[in-house]
């Protein structure tokens, strides 16, 4: 069995700040690391793994996304592939779905694609669906846990607004990864770390998918950012400080006078 | 010139801090009163391969280097401000590299597997009541007998006696074959606290509480041949590659322990008012802050290039003596700076600073012991004006 794993790297902290000219995240100096639905689904693909089976991470990132897929070969992928060329650049989730599912093809045979449901930075839960469509294959989201993994089927329980459902699915299948409040990442030990220098860490660029360059980065993106600016700062509040009776007839006083009541 | 950790380490720091934050720092005052370490915590470094991480694959480590160690150290000096984790882990490493470079295959299969699953305990024991600074005054006695030996003696202010002396493991120790030749007539070699003949005490220390110091009294052990490390009458040369590489560390250390104290102190200085302002902004404070910070991160760099000496000595490209200035120049003075640096931070949090609950105090009384234990720091500079001057220039030879 293969399993092609799609990760991102994303920001450690959320207090990114924002580059208010470019419209983007201000990259430099910022810690990065894999984002944690990603690492929950690529636990899952682990868990599935049996010793003939081949775990893939792959990613669209910049030179620096390698640490990311260095810490998916720690974890106990197999084998990396990173998608990094100024082409794919200012990609949305369209274009990001594009580039995988190029690189997929390109790998050949595959049997389940895991994807984390959305990145923290990003939020579109859109990378998984996308690239499932684009693949014509079948899709599962919120996926939480995949309890039974049987010659060419596999259960899985997927999170719904009310609880869970339980769905069944044939393979090849795409699921998209969400990680149950129970959930702790695994810290790969000094040991694999060691390991993974020795396992395979590809770089791939525009030429190695080929295909037209207007589909890859901004060109081929359905979404343009015009702009990014921050929330206006919300206003100072006002705390009173008296005894109790004093303070409740001051509120009163004051939400008569906003007209709130 | 490139200053520049490598992919790797930087694998193992992130890997080390998470599980720092996760599983030590939460917890790690609690120290002051169980006055040991967690089996939990324990269970957790061994899993992540931190214990006797020195040590060679073939025997279950990860063969790391000098600089790599020195990264685990950091983080784990950041996370306990009591230094009995960083203490627990450095000894470890340090004579755990020892023990692969000159022990016997039969006492590195015998002993490290435990070592590294956090079973046992691997100290140092060079240290007795009448000699420390000169390890040539040492009385502890090894004498061969029949296929083995036979010592006798006693050793004090030795880390991880209760340790190894409950738990399992023992310390590479040193003692005189030939009293006659001096220094040239010590012999190491792995004692087990375990064995018949070994009578523990112990030592109320001033911080570290999650470690024990103690010493041990030694009436005519046994120990079998393979216990020898490195060869006989060696002792004396092998021993200063071990303090080299835990002193190294201590420095390391030493500088991640100020560091994070001032983290801690910076946090407090910006939001602490008096007289209607933050006290940060007074400079009697913000001066001290910029000088303890550009100072702590001038030892972090020495102490970092100290390891590198040691790992470029053990490729074959530098020589024991380099190792051994660079060394005791980053250690010189490794406590006094962070010292110095969190009595400040003491100082500027007012009497919460003085009280048990600021983990500074906890961190004050554990770097404290670092002026002392693994060589002093009057030695360290002893050992840098013989590496200038030449040996003729020690005053008392
Ligand atoms: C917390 C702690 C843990 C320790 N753990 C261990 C351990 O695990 N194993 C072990 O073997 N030892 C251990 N030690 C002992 C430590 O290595 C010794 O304390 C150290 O080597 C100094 O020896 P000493 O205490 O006998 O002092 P001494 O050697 O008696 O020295 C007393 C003072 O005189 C100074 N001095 C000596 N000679 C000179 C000189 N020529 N010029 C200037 N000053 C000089 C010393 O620097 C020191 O300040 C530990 C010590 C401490 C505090």
């Amino acid at each position: 069995m293969r399993f092609i794993v799609c990760v991102k790297e994303v920001p450690e902290s959320i207090d990114v700040k924002i580059d208010l000219k470019t419209n983007k995240l201000q990259e430099e100096g910022i810690s990065t690391t894999l984002n944690p639905f990603d690492q929950f689904i690529l636990e899952e693909a682990l868990k599935l793994k049996k010793d003939e089976d081949e775990i893939i991470a792959i990613s669209v990132g910049t030179p620096q996304t390698k640490m990311v897929l260095m810490k998916c070969l720690a974890l106990g992928a197999d084998k990396a592939i990173l998608l990094s060329d100024n082409v794919f650049m200012g990609s949305d989730s369209f274009a990001t779905a594009y580039t995988l599912s190029k690189v997929i093809n390109k790998i050949g045979d595959f049997n389940i694609i895991f994807c984390g449901q959305q990145t923290v930075d990003g939020n579109t839960a859109q990378v998984g669906p996308e690239l499932a469509a684009q693949l014509k294959i079948p899709q599962v989201t919120y996926v939480e846990s995949v309890d039974k993994f049987e010659g060419q089927k596999l259960v899985v329980k997927s999170q719904t607004d009310e609880g869970f459902k339980i769905v069944e699915s044939q393979i090849p299948v795409l699921l998209a990864g969400i990680p149950p409040s129970s959930f702790t990442p695994s810290l790969p030990p000094l040991r694999n770390i060691i390991a993974a220098q020795n396992k395979p860490c590809i770089i791939w660029n525009f030429e190695d998918l080929g295909g037209p360059k207007d589909k890859y980065g901004s060109a081929g993106s359905l979404i343009q950012i015009i702009k990014v600016y921050y929330p206006p700062p919300r206003k100072k509040g006002i705390v009173i400080v008296e005894e109790p009776t004093t303070a409740v007839e001051k509120l009163i006083e004051l939400l008569n006078k906003d007209k709130v009541i | 010139m490139e200053l520049k950790f490598t992919e790797e380490q930087e694998m193992f720091r992130e890997s080390v801090r998470e599980f720092c934050q996760r599983k030590i720092t939460p917890v790690a005052l609690e120290m002051e009163k169980t006055r040991e370490i967690s089996i939990e915590i324990k269970k957790g470094m061994a899993e992540l391969g931190l214990l006797g991480c020195t040590a060679s694959p073939e025997y279950g480590g990860s063969g790391l280097d000098a600089v790599s160690a020195g990264v685990i150290g950091e983080e784990l000096a950041r996370a306990d401000p009591t230094g009995s984790i960083p203490v627990f882990y450095l000894v470890q490493a340090a004579w755990g590299f020892v023990l692969n470079k000159y022990g016997t295959e039969e006492a590195k299969e015998e002993v490290f597997p435990k070592v590294i699953a956090g079973e046992y305990f691997l100290g140092i024991a060079t240290t007795e009541s009448d000699a420390g600074s000169d390890v040539g005054g040492t009385r502890t006695m090894i004498k061969k007998e029949g296929d083995g030996y036979i010592v006798n003696g006693e050793k004090m202010y030795i880390s991880g006696v209760r340790e190894a002396a409950e738990g399992g493991g023992g310390h590479l120790t040193i003692a005189k074959q030939n009293p006659e030749l001096g220094t040239r007539g010590m012999t190491m070699f792995y004692l087990p606290l375990t064995a018949d003949g070994i009578t523990p005490t112990y030592i109320d220390d001033l911080g570290r509480e999650g470690i024990s110091c103690g010493g041990f009294a030694i009436d005519n052990v046994r120990i079998p041949k393979y216990y020898i490390i490195g060869e006989e009458n060696k002792g004396f040369y092998i021993v200063h590659e071990g303090y080299e590489f835990a002193r190294g560390l201590i420095a390391v250390i030493c500088a991640a322990a100020g560091l994070k104290s001032l983290e801690n102190g910076m946090n407090y200085i910006k939001e602490r008012k008096c007289f209607g302002t933050a006290i940060g902004k007074f400079e009697e404070i913000n001066f001290r802050l910029a000088e303890h910070y550009t100072r702590l991160n001038m030892l972090r760099d020495l102490a970092y290039k100290s390891l590198w000496t040691i790992d470029r000595e053990q490729q074959g490209k530098g020589s024991r003596f380099e190792t051994s200035k660079a060394i005791a120049m980053a250690k010189m003075f490794a406590s006094d700076w962070a010292c110095n640096a969190i009595n400040d931070v003491m100082q500027w949090q007012g009497a919460f600073g003085y009280s048990k609950e600021c983990p500074d105090q906890a961190a004050w009384r554990a770097i404290r012991s670092f002026a002392l234990a693994e060589g002093s720091k009057e030695m360290m500079k002893m050992i840098v004006a013989r590496e200038l001057l030449g040996k003729e220039f020690i005053a008392y030879k």
